[in-house]
């Protein structure tokens, strides 16, 4: 009698994952359920629905409301449904005169005190306890309602989506604990008693100044209108809803998107979600005001030089000028002289064009992605070593892991949700290890067990895993059978070698990391040592000249010490941006054809030629620094560069001013003027995640679909505009929809050939590799065997950078995010998450501070052998001496002019991770700053010239 | 031009200095010409080459041998 699972209903308590079945029988009809479930649950899984109040199925049972009360053959009393668990033979009443008296009553109480504003509450239709009053059959509140009550408690409007309006609340307590067990973060508690009781935000502030992080959890708990989003508020309820997936981080957030017509109310997490299981962040739930933000651009445009205004123009107009310069060019200065930049914002389908377009209309290989300046490193390193370019694990997978180590990412920040699950998992007990020069707040999860923080030097991850695995060799902490069955013998035995040399060992490297020994043995013994240890690490580990090198190290850590193949253990990527993977796995590197086929493989290009009828280059194209350097070297002349920033994003910033210059075509396709578009010719407007169709692969691999929701505010989808380029330089493409390109994608992809948009359909997502030997997709990789066979233990020999501290740049600039900011910011930016963030500034330890005269929120200048920028201090203590920290969410900020073009040896990955740097007192913005100042201003006024209707 | 023929002196001597431990020059050269092989792009290989005809001596020798091997290979 279960009814099939339903991601929109609410169960009332979570699932249990017991193996072990129990049948009871619920109003005379037999349920077959796991251990452990509820009463209530089981009786929801057949379609009897309990009242209830205080229980949420993304919650456990709290028990407080009583509404949920039935009565068990044999049982005392009318107990609570969602605390008592199902037994073997369990006899249950959901209704009778007893159980709908005490309901009654129950509700009677909560409506006394209870403002009857139903008609005009922004909740009216979808509240849950107008719902229970309808389903208890309340007909009357004898108490009245002019005894003692709370229905003037004053709203809380600080934060900027949504409102706290205490006169409703019903004290359930549900957004408390939405706010310590689903988020993680304690904000909120129930202070008083009894009928004084009510819920309080930090130590009694209000929301925005509270440690509230905007999740939006409690918002979503709260069966009543007391948590509200403000859209809600001034909208109305929305009418229909559409599943699709959130475009800011990798961790890939299933919504819904609820709507009233085309317009969208709110972004609901969705329960079905297999990465976020209903939960989500600040940027992905309340952040998407940018989409119809009116800095949108909503028509091509074209012009001639970049000193000139732009000057709208139709599509055809402006894709015929694009296809004729680009032809021009190439008859001109050679088929190589153009190539174009793929972008991890856009979904797979139009990375996957974009990269077509290169090799088979432009002729050649010059494609490469902004992953190239975030994650190549990983796939270069898990490919030598794993066979893979890719992450091993689920995020559920961190629910099994007994030790974790975290290096170089900041996930509470950048990937909010995996950070709130990690944090649950350290709240049960799992062991944590931060190697960060920063002090992140992970380290300050509440209820956290025993954590080690190792605060090293920007630079030394080699050195700091190379000692870890020293250890792990050397203390005989192996996983011998791992490593006999799994691993390559040749391999190993010279690996074993080069890291059991005394030069590994934590106390040679001290000086070189600035941690001491006892803590990298300690650190080792306890990841060597855990059941099950898992490592997730982000850019601090990829944006360094030894980027690489460190991703095989960490493989090599996790394989020595049996760590792969298996739940709870693994390497994991954390992702930067939503489609990160997809974007490396469709291609978008210039060696590499869709799922990592090398151009020089005689087999997959020919199977590419093939399909797409024409013959490709075999040697691989430019990179995007090598891409910069020939276009100041006048050899390179035209690029299509499809939503990406380049201009803002990648370092040394006067150097990609000066490259960009230097073109003679420069074709941006974004929804607004980036600051790569200021030195655009011809600027095709993009369409945001809510207006088109799509897939995006999330960092464990998954396959999400984006729906559109909305019209394309220009009228094209990014893929149609592509295809429109293509067509207009002679080579055809005819895609109806997104679902063609899949089924290209998946005919000559073998990690995607089980991929289809009806399947995708009836699974929700799929990870790859999905094919005939895993149909339903690998949630967990390399279980009996990795693509290569055996893995391939990696010499990761520490090699410094050159950049280095000095007596003229004494300190080490190191950079990052922030939670309420993604990226360069042109999204968030344009949302009300300013509140959080409105400027970058500049993180100073207070004895570097101290020893020049700084005080927090002096203007500092800034300066590298690269270039001068200003911003604000912030005196913390988050960082060690010597090191200073900043983020790169605002332009003005110039943090990019600071940075070098040090980058990773083996891919180019640029070294944002150290910059060497001097620090003093100013009192005005710098040289670079006040160009761009000037530049801005006459490139806005040349968008203003083109739209003279101002819209 | 020479800001690019600098970058890629820095680049192939950083995949030298990072490959050291393969062994001896001629074992590094090997890694390294696979490397530039599988990832180098024609014109940066073309430019490679010119530094190896005029003997740079900027170029770590490692990284010289392999930008030979990878000449010899392309000629024959
Ligand atoms: S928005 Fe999130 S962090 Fe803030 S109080 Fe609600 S649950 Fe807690
Ligand atoms: S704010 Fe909402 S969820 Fe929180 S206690 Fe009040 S009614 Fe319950
Ligand atoms: S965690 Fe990432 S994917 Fe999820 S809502 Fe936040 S930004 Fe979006
Ligand atoms: S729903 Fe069970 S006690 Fe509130």
């Amino acid at each position: 009698m279960l009814q099939h699972f339903d991601p929109n209903k609410d169960y009332g308590t979570p699932a249990s994952l017991s193996e072990k079945q129990v049948t009871l029988e619920i109003d005379g009809i037999e349920i077959t359920v796991p251990e452990g479930t509820s009463v209530m649950r089981a009786a929801a899984l057949a379609d009897i629905n309990i009242p209830k109040l205080c229980a949420t199925d993304n919650l456990d049972a709290f028990g407080s409301c009583r509404l949920c009360a039935v009565q068990i053959e044999g049982r005392r009393g009318l107990p609570a449904s969602c605390t008592t668990p199902a037994e073997q033979g369990m006899k249950v009443w959901t209704q009778n005169d007893k159980l709908a008296k005490l309901r009654r009553n129950i509700m009677e109480l909560y409506i006394s005190d209870h403002p009857l504003d139903c008609l005009t509450c922004p909740a009216n239709g979808n509240c849950e306890l107008q719902d229970m009053a309808g389903a208890v059959g309340l007909r009357e509140v004898r108490y009245g309602f002019d005894g003692e009550n709370h229905l003037d408690a004053p709203k809380d409007t600080s934060n900027p989506y949504f409102t706290f309006d205490a006169s409703k609340c019903i004290v359930c307590s549900r957004c408390v604990r939405a706010c310590s067990d689903v988020q993680g973060t304690f904000a909120l508690t129930i202070d008083g008693r009894g009928f004084d009781s009510r819920v309080v935000a930090g130590q009694d502030e209000n929301f925005l100044d509270s440690e509230c992080v905007s999740c939006g959890a409690c918002v979503q708990a709260c069966p009543t209108a007391t948590l509200m989003e403000n859209a809600v508020i001034e909208m109305g309820q929305p009418e229909h809803s559409v599943v699709t997936t959130c475009a800011y981080c990798g961790v890939g957030c299933s919504f819904k998107a609820e709507m009233k017509g085309d317009k969208l109310v709110r972004m609901v997490p969705y329960k079905g979600g297999d990465a976020n299981h209903g939960h989500a962040c600040v940027k992905g739930r309340f952040a998407f005001g940018y989409a119809t933000h009116k800095d949108r651009i909503r028509a091509p445009m074209i012009r001639d030089t970049i000193d000139q205004p732009w000057k709208e123009v139709s599509w055809e107009e402006a894709i015929g000028f694009a296809a004729r310069r680009l032809k021009e060019i190439q008859a001109k200065y050679g088929r190589e002289s153009i190539g174009g930049i793929t972008s991890s914002r856009c979904t797979n389908e139009e990375t996957y064009l974009v990269q077509k377009l290169i090799r088979a209309a432009f002729g050649n290989n010059n494609t490469d992605t902004c992953a190239r300046v975030c994650h190549s490193p990983t796939g270069y390193g898990l490919k030598q070593t794993l066979g893979e370019s890719a992450g091993t694990q689920t995020f559920d997978s961190v629910m099994k892991a007994d030790c974790v180590l975290v290096i170089g990412a900041n996930p509470t920040d950048a990937h909010p949700v995996f950070g709130s699950l990690l944090r649950r998992r350290l709240r049960e007990g799992a062991q944590l290890i931060v190697a960060d020069p920063r002090h992140i707040d992970l380290l300050d999860t509440p209820h956290l067990g025993d954590a080690m923080h190792l605060p090293l030097r920007p630079g030394s991850n080699v050195a700091l895993v190379n000692a870890l695995a020293h250890v792990v060799v050397t203390e005989g902490l192996e996983d011998r059978d791992f490593i006999a069955a799994r691993c390559d013998d040749g391999a190993y035995a010279k690996w074993r070698a080069f890291i059991a040399d005394a030069r590994h060992a934590p106390e040679a490297v001290a000086s070189i990391t600035g941690v001491a020994a006892e803590q990298i043995r300690a650190a080792a013994r306890a990841y060597a040592k855990a059941p099950n240890a898992a490592i997730y690490y982000g850019l601090g580990v990829t944006e360094h000249s030894q980027g690489s090198t460190t991703v095989m190290g960490i493989a090599n850590l996790a394989l020595a010490t049996g760590n792969i193949g298996r739940e709870g253990v693994g390497v994991n990527p954390l992702r930067g941006q939503n489609n990160v993977q997809g974007s490396c796995d469709m291609g978008s590197f210039p060696h590499e054809l869709p799922g990592y086929q090398h151009v020089a493989d005689p087999v997959a290009r020919g199977r590419f030629e093939a399909a797409w009828g024409v013959t490709l280059d075999d040697e691989p194209g430019l990179r995007i620094p090598n891409m910069f350097d020939a276009a100041i070297a006048g050899q390179f002349k035209a690029m299509y560069v499809q939503g990406e920033d380049i201009a803002q994003s990648d370092p040394n910033t006067q150097h990609v001013e000066q490259a960009l210059r230097s073109l003679e075509c420069l074709i941006v396709q974004d929804i607004f003027l980036n600051e790569t578009a200021k030195f655009a010719h011809v600027l095709l407007p993009g369409s945001t995640f809510l207006e088109k169709n799509g897939t995006f692969t999330n960092a464990e691999r998954r396959i999400n679909r984006v729906r559109k929701v909305m019209p394309p505010v220009a009228g094209k989808e990014d893929w149609e505009v592509t295809v429109a380029l293509a067509n207009a330089l002679g080579y055809p493409m005819a895609y109806r929809h997104p679902s063609e390109i899949m089924d290209e994608i998946a005919s000559l992809t073998p990690s995607f050939a089980g991929v289809s948009y009806e399947k995708l359909e009836q699974h929700g997502s799929l990870q790859w590799p999905c094919n005939a030997e895993h149909p339903e997709g690998t949630p967990i990789m390399h279980v009996d065997s990795f693509p290569i066979g055996k893995a391939q233990f990696a010499l990761t020999e520490f090699v410094p950078t050159d950049e280095r501290a000095s007596r003229r740049f004494p300190l080490l600039l190191t950079t990052g995010r922030i939670l309420s900011q993604y990226n360069v910011g042109a999204q968030t930016r344009r949302t009300a998450n300013q509140a959080w963030h409105d400027e970058d500034v500049l993180e100073i330890h207070p004895h570097d501070a101290e020893e020049r005269g700084i005080n927090d929120g002096d203007w500092l200048g800034i300066s590298s052998r690269a270039g001068q920028t200003v911003l604000r201090a912030r005196i913390s203590e988050r960082m060690q001496p010597g090191v200073v920290y900043t983020t790169f969410h605002h332009p003005g900020s110039g943090a990019n002019v600071i940075t070098t073009d040090n980058s990773d040896w083996a891919t180019n990955c640029p070294e944002y991770k150290v910059t060497a740097v001097q620090v003093e007192k100013v009192t005005q913005p710098s040289q670079w700053q006040q160009n761009f100042q000037a530049n801005h201003q006459r490139q806005q006024k040349f968008l203003r010239d083109a739209q003279p209707e101002s819209r | 031009m020479s800001n690019e023929k600098d970058h890629l002196i820095k680049m192939i001597n950083q995949i030298a200095r990072n490959n050291s431990s393969a062994g001896d020059d001629s074992a590094v050269a090997d890694v390294v010409a696979g490397h530039i092989k599988k990832f180098w792009s024609r014109r940066m290989k073309q430019q490679l080459f010119e530094l190896v005809e005029q003997r740079s001596e900027r170029l770590y020798p490692a990284a010289r041998m392999a930008g030979e091997r990878l000449r010899s290979a392309q000629v024959n």
